[in-house]
């Protein structure tokens, strides 16, 4: 049976992501009888709370990906306005094409068939820099990160240190 | 990547060339890849707004969102216009692409290899026997070509040698045609015609040209042989046109127009279908799919250089229904339509995708529906519940298939093994819903589509409300068996393909 175009596709990425590693970033097929389904590692990115953390997720990508983008989910804890509790990423880059119907993002933020795994991840590490708090996941990281920002970064850290085993 | 298929490791990456002394061709081969399927270009097609795509992914594109992907300005797939300067570039890369990457990933031993071995190791044999010591300095001086040697490497040396050695095996051929045809006219006192090359008298050939040339050297071959067909007076130009006219002759020439889906009844749109030959099942958001998709598939065919036959586009239609359109449900749209392997007939499915229907209607009468399929509704209650012991034991292989969410197996055996009233049913209800799940009526008395939607997105929690409902009295018909998981779990869909 051939590949399909998702999983060419994928495939392609792949090979791409193992050619050329991006810095922080390793990601990968968890099995080769499921190219549709993900694991990724992200370094938390320096100079933020989430620095010297590694954060294993996890990405599904839809059986019409690239046309439609994947979900991405956090395996362990991640303390974030942009993170829902379960791990779910909120970020633009991820939801479908379109304009969205709360109109807080433009169409030009959305998903698009030229994006990449590795664009995602890029996107996902500079939101865990820098929080949109504008449609907030997590509403209690939302308003202690902007209302208490140091308390907000001191539990980060603090769950940074306990993802290591500190 | 030495654990997936063959056709995964014949997957290539632009990056490829990284690592490698032709480092630099990354970005030549990104230029020549499409940015959305990532790979070279097939059938590249420009935009509105001048960005190229693949015919097939730039249509898939527009059909879902009607923008550029790359800009995002609005654009029509009418207004798709054909890259063909890019397709033959394309072409002509993927076909060198592969001998040279190969040459760029010779061991450095071999390219530093001093000349004198190389002279003796297996590529360059030619070369040794062609240009050895002085003679190769003299080359050098003829030959500007290979004045461009100015780089001292090994490398480069080893580059031009191969070059030359190809263009040597390449121009052979060809140089001593010319030879015979131009370069050396023999010393006659004769001129040649300039259009059929017949030699002849400078003062004959105004009227030669006139009244009997014949056209082309190959056409006075034809006079020759006595067949006196009328020649055209550029024959090589035509037959170089006559050559695309065929192709453009044997390709499916009519592209499909859109439809507005929103102004077609149901009926009409199936008519479409089974017009174009193409499965009618399911419902009606799966025939709109089906039909989107099969334009998209024709249309950019369409755009080919070596187009597809129709039966070719029709397994990529069954490919599309099996893993995006309706993931598991094709055995028994695509699968009954095309093979009618599964022993049930139509009438059976057409039945099942009224009632189907019927129940989806607002103003559905749930009491008077109880009462006419309560006998059936027992039946199916007695049967679920001798099914739920043997589904207890196997509960938890079942779940696990089922999160998968491709229960296409269970689903495409069940009707054969049910009583037929209970199949059509089983039918009607499942095909309500667009992606399959556990064969599963709901009576009319509790709102069917909830516990559906619920099923479909958690397969786990929807198993235990399987069992509370057929526990409290309701139905649960068609119960995975044990026999049917099994079939379901040898049928990974998505897994399988690759």
């Amino acid at each position: 049976m051939s590949l399909n175009v998702a999983q060419r596709r994928l495939l392609q990425e792949y090979r791409s992501l193992t050619n050329n590693p991006p810095e922080g970033i390793t990601a990968g097929p968890i099995s080769e009888d499921d190219l549709l389904h993900w694991e990724c590692l992200i370094q938390g990115p320096e100079g933020t709370p989430f620095e010297g953390g590694v954060f294993p997720a996890e990405l599904k990508f839809p059986n019409d990906y690239p046309h439609m983008p994947p979900s991405m989910k956090f395996l362990g804890d991640v303390f974030h306005p942009n993170v829902y509790p379960s791990g779910l990423v909120c970020i633009s880059i991820l939801h479908p094409p379109g304009d969205d119907p709360n109109h807080y993002e433009t169409a030009s933020e959305r998903w698009s068939p030229i994006q990449s795994v590795e664009k995602i991840l890029l996107s996902v590490m500079s939101m865990l820099a820098e929080p949109n708090d504008e449609s907030p996941a997590n509403v209690e990281a939302a308003k202690m990160w902007r209302e208490r920002r140091s308390e907000y970064e001191a539990r980060v850290k603090a769950s940074v240190r306990a993802s290591l085993g500190l | 990547m030495e654990v997936f298929s063959d056709e995964a490791l014949n997957v290539t990456d632009s990056t490829d060339w990284l690592n490698t002394p032709l480092a630099c061709l990354m970005p030549v081969e990104q230029a020549f890849r499409c940015h959305v399927c990532k790979d070279f270009y097939d059938s590249p097609m420009l935009t509105s707004c001048s960005h190229t795509f693949c015919s097939l992914c730039i249509r898939r594109c527009l059909s879902v969102d009607s923008k550029c992907p790359l800009c995002r300005a609005t654009d029509q797939e009418s207004k798709l216009r054909g890259n063909w300067a890019l397709r033959e570039a394309v072409e002509a890369f993927t076909k060198s692409r592969k001998a040279l990457l190969e040459f760029a990933k010779v061991p450095p031993t071999v390219v530093a290899a001093p000349p004198d071995q190389n002279g003796s190791s297996s590529p360059p044999k030619r070369k040794a026997t062609e240009m050895d010591g002085a003679k190769q300095e003299d080359q050098d001086i003829k030959r500007p070509r290979r004045s461009n040697r100015s780089t001292k490497t090994r490398a480069a040396q080893l580059t031009a040698a191969i070059l030359e050695e190809e263009e040597d095996t390449n121009t052979t051929p060809s140089a001593d045609a010319d030879q015979d045809y131009v370069d050396q006219p023999p010393d006659d006192g004769l001129v040649a015609c300039p259009i059929c090359l017949t030699r002849m008298k400078v003062q004959q050939v105004d009227r030669h040209i006139d009244t009997s040339c014949p056209g082309s050297p190959e056409a006075a071959a034809a006079l020759a042989a006595k067949r006196p067909t009328p020649q055209p007076i550029f024959p090589s130009l035509n037959s170089r046109l006559g050559q695309n006219a065929q192709t453009q002759n044997q390709k499916p020439p009519e592209r499909l127009p859109a439809l507005a889906y929103s102004m077609l009844r149901d009926t009409a749109l199936r008519k479409k279908l089974s017009e174009l030959g193409l499965s009618t099942h399911g419902s009606r958001q799966l025939l709109e799919k089906r039909h989107k998709e099969w334009i998209t598939l024709w249309n950019a065919n369409c755009d080919s250089s070596r187009p597809k036959k129709r039966s070719e586009l029709l397994r990529d239609l069954d490919e599309w229904e099996r893993t995006v359109g309706n993931p598991g449900a094709s055995r028994i749209g695509m699968g009954m339509a095309m093979g009618g392997g599964m022993g049930v007939g139509q009438g059976p499915m057409a039945r099942a995708q009224a009632a189907g229907a019927e129940i989806k209607d607002k103003e559905f009468d749930g009491k008077a529906w109880a009462t006419k399929y309560g006998g059936s509704f027992g039946d199916l209650i007695k049967q679920a519940r001798k099914g739920i012991k043997k589904q207890n034991l196997d509960g938890d292989e079942g779940n696990k298939k089922g999160e998968d969410g491709k229960e296409g197996g269970e689903k495409s055996s069940s009707p054969a093994e049910l009583p037929t009233s209970q199949a059509r049913e089983g039918e009607g209800e499942s095909s309500s819903a667009a992606p399959p799940t556990p064969m599963e009526i709901v009576p009319p008395s509790s709102p069917p589509r909830p516990e559906q939607d619920e099923q479909q997105q958690t397969p786990g929690k929807a198993r235990l409300l399987t069992e509370d409902t057929a526990m409290s009295g309701q139905v649960v018909p068609g119960t995975p068996e044990k026999g049917q998981w099994k079939t379901s779990s040898q049928q990974p869909p998505i897994a399988g393909d690759a």
